[in-house]
């Protein structure tokens, strides 16, 4: 008689949680974006929609990641603005770039509470959100307002048994 | 006193080199870390240089062992200026001959810190 034999994963912990990721951004804001408005957090999520950017960072290792910011796209060109502390006309590199350094700085100190991670990938700009896999679990989500206009910093983890490329 | 900025991030090295200019230095910036040797070999060397951890082409730590395996570069000081923020990456960065270590985001002050642990503020400038 053949047994059924069941794999169970363990219920995956997620290291990350809004409250990490709230400190982080916190930390960033006051080191970079202090001489402009507070960044207010919401308790509701505020999803981004339409003409968006979408910053990205992957972390590899034993249990994959995405960290990702999302604005409206009429938001970057005022976010890099505050980063580079310049009023002028800027690039559409400039707003990339500014908006990528953004995600790489909360991925990078995501990537520091996941046990076993490995690189942090350099960081993507795109004009849509990333997809996930079905079993891809949002572990942290920031809704931020600024200057009348949200934010959304998510972090995606693997889920089980870590063999997914989450936002691939 | 003069600096070298490395970092991919256009936003991140004007954010550095502006803090560094404001405590009285001169800068100099690369985009990685086979363009910051390239700034090296042609000279003058810079007192510091800031380098960040993830960048294409050339990564802070293969420019930092590469820089450390070079005794003309004996007197540049080297400061991680990165998101990497596990304790195992910053033993790794130290191991490979990095002076100093500064996680991002961090504020002037703590860039002022780590420059005063150095010895590298210029002259008239406390941290």
């Amino acid at each position: 008689m053949t047994e059924l034999v069941e794999e169970f994963y363990d219920e995956p912990t997620d290291y990350v949680e809004d409250e990490a990721l709230g400190q982080i951004v916190d930390a960033m804001w006051a080191s970079y974006f202090a001489h402009t408005e507070f960044l207010l957090p919401s308790f509701d999520q505020h999803d981004i929609e339409g003409d968006i950017f979408c910053a990205s960072v992957t972390i590899s290792g034993a249990r994959p990641g995405i960290v990702t910011v999302s604005v409206e796209r009429t938001l970057g060109l005022p976010l890099a603005q505050a980063l580079l502390q310049e009023d002028g006309e800027l690039t559409d590199e400039d707003v990339y770039d500014s908006l990528g350094e953004v995600a790489n700085i909360v991925g990078g100190n995501i990537k520091a509470l996941v046990p076993d991670a490995g690189p942090l990938g350099l960081p993507v700009v795109s004009t849509a959100l990333p997809l996930h896999g079905a079993s891809d679990r949002l572990a942290a989500r920031l809704d931020a307002n600024w200057k009348g206009q949200w934010l959304t910093f998510e972090v995606w983890l693997a889920g089980g048994n870590g063999s997914e490329n989450v936002g691939g | 006193m003069k600096a070298l900025v490395v970092d991919d991030s256009r936003a991140m090295r004007k954010i550095i080199a502006g803090a560094l200019r404001k405590l009285g230095y001169e800068t100099v910036e690369a985009a990685d870390g086979a363009e910051a040797l390239k700034v090296l070999e042609a000279g003058p060397l810079p007192d510091l240089a800031t380098v960040d951890w993830n960048m294409p082409v050339m990564d802070g730590l293969t420019f930092v062992t590469q820089v450390r395996a070079n005794r003309d570069y004996r007197a540049l000081t080297l400061m991680m200026v990165t998101t990497e923020a596990e304790h195992g990456q910053i033993v790794r960065a130290l191991a490979a001959g990095a002076h100093e270590y500064l996680i991002k985001p961090f504020t002037v002050e703590s860039l002022e810190e780590k420059l005063s642990l150095l010895g590298l503020l210029p002259e008239g400038v406390q941290a």
